[in-house]
């Protein structure tokens, strides 16, 4: 990573300090390594527009804040990011904290040389094992209902198959789970069977195995890739996943393999929202005639 | 401490695909810092587009001025689509067409050039802010 030249995907800078410092930053990485900006905007209108560029360059994104606009635009429009930097955690490593205003300050002008020298500096020593994946965005979700069930979708950032478990993709990780449809139907969890870490996972593999008051059943994995982490957690609370399918009940974590192949196999939350509707509203006859 | 409403809305084009978009961002931080920041609210489209309920209800509720760097109409497109009508929209390119501006602009090395252009087109979303004040379209919707 260190001699290849980034494209960059910064924050707009129009609404905080860290934004403008953001965007400061990418202005300067470009210049520094002759990189390309990548408009926030246009790539989520147009992402075929950036298409050549993101093939051959490493995208690295510059947030602002926590909002993270630009990390979530980006994923939105099915970019790969393979570095992620915020300003706001970097600043705050560094005991500062940035205001409200758009016109930076000395003190913060002369911070976008630290960043850059950390950045670059970062990049030679570690490479590609730099990258840190971060899960912890908070969600929002589509939802519908069906009698007296709710069933709860993301927005965005995950990716499902047709046998309802989803992954959800971070740079060239995903943490792989089931849906709240699978929860809703197989009611209480009581045992989480994980893979080995390091073991090598098939795309629509099985990742780990579920038991509940109702039935056992495999995780499928959505991409294929090596499991990173499998969630401690759920060996003595399985029933986590029955309370917080997406966020706190994830099962495993891959390095994935082929991101960009795999994806076109999956849904994203508007195609599965429709898929899970007709589904569920098979099942719901099906039980009516039963 | 500044304590009066700011209720026009100016949603920018990110300005990083093209030197007309970064002429616009800096024409709107001039409009929000310099010339009428009592009365201006700026929007970031990046965050309104990441579906901050804040901006997109601001966008409802209050006037709202696009102003595009190019045809593509990014901010006017983005409004329309989550917000509602657009107040007043401005496309720098058909401006720069009015005013008969044909030399190259830099989006990487702004200029002279692109500075006075910044202020011209600052000039015009003054010009707009305040005919919309003038017809007490200031109030909330």
């Amino acid at each position: 990573m260190g001699n290849e030249k980034y494209a960059i995907l910064p924050c707009n800078g129009m609404d905080k300090e860290a934004g403008a410092l953001a965007r400061e930053t990418a202005l300067r990485l470009s210049a520094r390594q002759a990189g390309e900006i990548v408009c926030p905007v246009l790539y989520h209108r147009s992402a075929k527009k950036y298409g050549k560029l993101l093939e051959s360059s490493p995208l690295l994104v510059i947030d602002g804040c926590r909002t993270a606009c630009a990390s979530n635009l980006a994923k939105e429009s099915g970019a790969r990011i393979t570095r992620r930097l915020n300003i706001t955690d970097y600043l705050k490593g560094r005991g500062i904290k940035p205001g409200k205003s758009l016109e930076l300050s000395t003190e913060l002008l002369d911070e976008t040389h630290r960043i850059l020298e950390e950045l670059l500096e970062t990049d030679s020593e570690e490479g590609k094992a730099a990258i840190a994946a971060d899960f912890t965005a908070p969600l929002e979700y589509e939802t519908f209902t069906q009698d007296k069930y709710i069933f709860r979708v993301p927005r965005q950032g995950f990716l499902f198959n047709e046998n309802d478990c989803w992954a959800r993709v971070d740079g060239t990780r995903a943490r792989i789970g089931i849906s709240d449809f699978v929860q809703n139907s197989a009611s209480d969890f009581l045992f989480f069977e994980p893979p080995q870490v390091g073991a090598a996972i098939e795309q629509f593999g099985e990742a780990g195995s579920l038991e509940s008051t109702k039935t056992a059943l495999d995780i499928i994995s959505p991409f294929s890739g090596t499991v990173v982490a499998v969630n401690a957690e759920l060996a003595e609370a399985p029933e986590t996943i029955n309370g917080d399918p997406y966020e706190k009940g994830w099962a495993v974590e891959l390095e994935l393999a082929d991101f960009e192949g795999e994806r076109e196999l999956l849904m994203d939350c508007p195609s599965y929202l429709g898929y899970l509707k007709k589904k569920v509203e098979r099942e719901f006859h099906k039980k009516e005639r039963e | 401490m500044d304590m009066q409403p700011k209720k026009v809305g100016v949603l920018s084009c990110s300005g990083e695909a093209e030197a007309e978009g970064t002429i616009c961002r800096n024409a709107v931080r001039l409009v929000m810092e310099k010339y009428r920041p009592d009365v201006v609210t700026t929007l970031c489209l990046p965050l309104y587009l990441a579906g901050d309920t804040g901006e997109r209800e601001f966008a409802k509720k209050f006037p709202v001025i696009s102003v595009d760097g190019c045809g593509k109409l990014c901010a006017r497109r983005a409004t329309e689509k989550y917000s509602g009508t657009v107040q007043d929209a401005i496309d720098l390119r058909a401006l720069l067409e009015e005013w008969g501006v044909t030399e190259k602009l830099s989006r990487s090395h702004p200029g002279e050039l692109e500075d006075k252009l910044a202020e011209r087109l600052a000039a015009e979303i003054v010009k707009r802010i305040d005919a919309i004040i003038e017809d007490g379209k200031i109030v909330e919707r």
